[in-house]
């Protein structure tokens, strides 16, 4: 299981910070969603045996800003996020095959729906659950973001639309084990396979990419490889 | 009172949990208490609170890093769990709870899970984003003083 974290200079960690406490707590790796993070993957590995893989999380005004920075990152990171909390941009990430993470949708102004369910399901962009709100604010703000994810799970269950679980750390103390995070899912409603299966989705998404940013790899179907000599 | 039969009294379980903080954090068992009990009532609810009956057995905590024994009824472990991980600053401080292990004894749950500490904390200067700064480093952590606030770090970062 992987879990995708802000690392310093966004959040108030490093990513081998970050990579010390996520092994600690049993996470095969974690995904670093800030672009400006500095780290050596390797160094890392070799230190803390958790996989590291560098991604980028997209903030843009609009579609069309977010679309242009998709096309820039989408070379250069194995896991693209964008945020949402916004419709138009929300709209935008789930109907982009070039993006893998539609990043805390539910966040600000932003609503999800059915349409937006099916277009996920469609092209592939995961749905985040974001529980930093929930394992981190208080009052007023909690209860609204349990009713949004609420919401967010029962669309994303109706139609089958992939998904991602995150705590959203922003620094290392605010990691939490997978069999924490399984455990605050069930009470509010999750089932705790789905939380779990929310986490592996990174796995997933790291993988994937990594086979297709890859030299062997050509197109969907097609890669290079040894030819067939007899049949 | 009599004591109850054996059949009828409560079955616990005890969670070993480990905790982490900025090295200045002051966290104390009454304040940690609060927090688990504020984070059970908010989390699981009054019902909730009292069907997993948490209480706090151990508590030690210095120079950021320390560990507490939480008492927890049995089949209520999940929600237990659940609570302890939503305790996500005690008095405004940030921590780090990450559960360790569970036992069905304070002996065993102490034996296998607590007294990991690793070691003590050294004021020092290091090489961190261009330029020296102060740091605490206990054992392969070092929390730094940048301009822009505190960073979690460790060797790799500036060996």
């Amino acid at each position: 299981m992987y879990e995708a974290v802000h690392a310093h200079p966004e959040g108030e960690a490093t990513v081998a910070r970050f990579a010390r406490t996520a092994a600690e707590q049993g996470y095969d790796g974690i995904v670093v969603r800030t672009r400006e993070a500095e780290f050596d993957a390797d160094a890392i590995r070799e230190e803390y045996g958790v996989d590291v893989a560098a991604g980028v999380e997209i903030r843009a005004d609009g579609p069309g800003s977010a679309g242009g920075a998709v096309g820039n990152f989408r070379p250069d990171f194995t896991v693209v996020t964008l945020r949402g909390g916004d419709d138009a941009l929300n709209r935008f990430a789930v109907e982009s095959d070039r993006v893998d993470v539609l990043s805390r949708p539910m966040s600000g102004r932003g609503e999800f729906n059915h349409v937006l369910a099916k277009a996920a399901a469609e092209h592939g962009t995961r749905v985040e659950f974001d529980f930093g709100p929930v394992l981190r604010s208080t009052g007023g703000d909690r209860v609204r973001a349990l009713s949004d994810l609420r919401k967010l799970r029962e669309i994303v269950d109706h139609y089958d639309a992939p998904f991602v679980v995150s705590a959203n750390a922003r620094s290392h103390l605010q990691l939490r084990a997978p069999r924490e995070l399984r455990a605050v899912g069930e009470a509010i409603g999750f089932s705790s396979e789905a939380v779990a299966a929310g986490l592996a989705e990174w796995d997933a998404i790291v993988g994937t990419n990594r086979r297709r940013l890859s030299e062997e790899f050509i197109g969907p179907g097609v890669k290079r490889g040894r030819y067939e000599e007899e049949r | 009172m009599k004591h109850l039969p054996k059949h009828l009294r409560p079955r616990w379980r005890y969670l070993a949990v480990g905790l982490e903080a900025w090295p200045d954090a002051d966290l104390s068992r009454r304040t940690f208490q609060r927090a688990l009990w504020y984070s059970a009532g908010n989390l699981l609810g009054d019902p909730g609170s009292a069907d997993a009956d948490l209480s706090l057995f151990d508590f030690s905590f210095s120079e950021g890093e320390g560990e507490a024994l939480v008492r927890a009824r049995h089949g209520h472990v999940e929600a237990a769990r659940a609570a302890i991980a939503c305790i996500s600053d005690v008095d405004g401080a940030p921590v780090r709870v990450t559960v360790r292990g569970i036992s069905g004894t304070v002996r065993a749950c102490e034996e296998r899970y607590m007294g990991r500490g690793s070691g003590n904390s050294v004021r020092r200067d290091i090489a961190f984003a261009g330029s020296d700064r102060p740091a605490v480093v206990r054992g392969d952590a070092a929390d730094v003083e940048t301009d822009a606030g505190r960073v979690g770090a460790t060797p790799l970062d500036f060996e």
